[in-house]
């Protein structure tokens, strides 16, 4: 779900610099008022780094199989950390892989970053929403919440982006069709993100409770 | 199943552009990139390769690096762009059962995937001649916070390693028998959750080692040193060169806006 360079008009790709720009100061503001950074660092950037290639890893959806975008577990495990994490992320795609680019990193990290943020502080409700709830339960409903919404809110923000940023001359119809049919084959991703960070928070829950305490 | 990294995205040389200094030489390309971004008339591109074309053959860039490195992100523009010849526009150049061809998804095709190009290759200029480390140093110069430069150089140093883990934790688990017998979804999704899982925790793990180490080394007890001692390199030309080029697209695209 990145845009790539050549894609959006330059204006916009300056707005999505200034945005991402205001979005790093507030973070990183957040970051040293609420931990210790210098321990915190090596922490995000091996976790970051994990993320990275974790998205990789191909989850077999018979008769095909998908690659996860994991903003939203990264919110649920790194919280604030989260944006720099993103940022850094797409950096290096774009360095290593050519997949995103350069002009189009602030409006990437603007996409993915701000819905990772969201669903990391969404998991955290569960402190005060899901208190009534058995925990695991709690736990369970909460990370389906903030996975899957990592990625919904980053797929309705890809598709503001299409509808609004990129010139076309599409005849209307057509355009709709093919917002309609690409927002369609979103929602089983959304439903498959909220799954494997169940998943994954269960399995963290057994091996390493602390990961998922902030 | 891991990702397949490039890591020798620099090429060592002694072209002007490796001796270029690195700040001069981020902003006046990442200008360029941007004022590239701006072009929105097809008959501006041949110009526009003119001057990538020049950067790239100064920065005496092998052919084959290029070529290596443009087909991964090639893919996705031709994905993005592939249809729109088919359905945008409605002069209708070509028509056959039940496709027509039409001149302005043509054009529009031709600007964003000219555009993607061009700027790909400015940047591939970028990385090649520069060292990330020096890249970075430039990025902190220029104000990135140093919580930024040093999660970006730990993330990097680190990638390699993590995708080597996961390397060997996929062919550890193939050998237990993932993806041979026959398995049910929820019973392999459960397979790579533990996966990724166990690649979160060996990360963390890691990381307080790693902590431990830079601690030790005195991270955090003085103030940030530089990453690179060397001497800037040359400025004025190449950044003069660069900047009069960006200016003359910006230039050329808001005259062909205002006719």
């Amino acid at each position: 779900m990145h845009i790539p360079d050549g894609i959006l008009p330059a204006p916009v790709c300056v707005a999505g610099y200034a945005i991402a720009g205001g979005i790093t100061w507030v973070a990183l503001k957040r970051i040293h008022k609420t931990s210790d950074s210098q321990v915190e660092v090596p922490k995000a950037a091996l976790m970051a780094a994990a993320f990275f290639v974790g998205s990789s890893i191909s989850l077999p959806v018979p008769p095909v199989s998908v690659h996860l975008v994991l903003n939203g577990l990264l919110g649920i495990v790194l919280g604030w950390y989260a944006w720099p994490a993103i940022l850094i992320g797409l950096l290096l795609q774009a360095i290593l892989l050519g997949h995103g680019g350069v002009t189009t990193l602030g409006v990437d990290a603007v996409m993915m970053g701000i819905p990772a943020v969201l669903a990391g502080q969404l998991f955290q409700l569960r402190h005060y929403l899901g208190k009534s709830l058995p925990a695991k339960i709690s736990l369970g409903l909460f990370s389906f919440i903030a996975g899957a919404f990592g990625v919904g809110l980053s797929a309705m923000i890809f598709f503001a982006l299409v509808i609004f940023a990129i010139p076309s001359t599409l005849d209307q119809s057509t355009e709709q069709t093919f917002l309609k049919a690409l927002m369609v084959g979103h929602i089983p991703l959304i439903f498959l993100e909220g799954v494997f960070a169940v998943l994954l928070c269960f399995f963290l829950l057994r091996v390493k409770p602390e990961l998922l305490e902030r | 199943m891991a990702v397949s990294l490039h890591a020798d995205v620099y090429i060592p040389g002694q072209s002007v552009v490796h001796r270029w200094a690195a700040r001069p030489k981020l902003l006046s390309l990442l200008t360029l990139m941007f004022a590239i971004a701006m072009v929105r008339h097809l008959v501006l591109l041949p110009w526009v390769f003119v001057v990538v074309i020049g950067l790239y053959l100064a920065a005496q860039l092998p052919l084959s690096y290029l070529c290596r490195r443009l087909p991964y992100p090639g893919l996705f523009i031709v994905a993005m762009v592939g249809l729109l010849p088919w359905v945008s526009g409605e002069t209708v150049i070509w028509q056959g059962w039940i496709f027509s061809l039409r001149l302005e998804g043509i054009q529009m095709a031709a600007l964003v995937a000219g555009r993607f190009v061009a700027i790909l290759t400015t940047g591939f200029v970028l990385l090649g001649t520069t060292p990330f480390l020096t890249l970075l140093e430039a990025m902190r110069s220029l104000g990135i916070p140093t919580l930024l430069t040093d999660m970006t150089l730990l993330t990097y140093r680190y990638l390699f390693d993590v995708a080597n883990q996961l390397a060997t934790m996929h062919q550890a688990m193939a050998l237990r028998g993932y993806g041979h017998s026959r398995q049910t979804l929820r019973r392999r999704w459960n397979w790579l959750a533990a996966l990724f899982g166990s690649l979160l925790l060996r990360s963390y793990e890691q990381s307080q080692r790693v902590y431990s180490a830079m601690r030790l080394r005195g991270y955090g007890q003085q103030p940030p040193r530089s990453l690179n001692q060397k001497p800037g390199g040359a400025i004025a030309l190449p950044t003069i060169l660069t900047l009069t080029a960006a200016v003359s697209v910006v230039i050329c695209e808001l005259s062909l806006a205002s006719l």
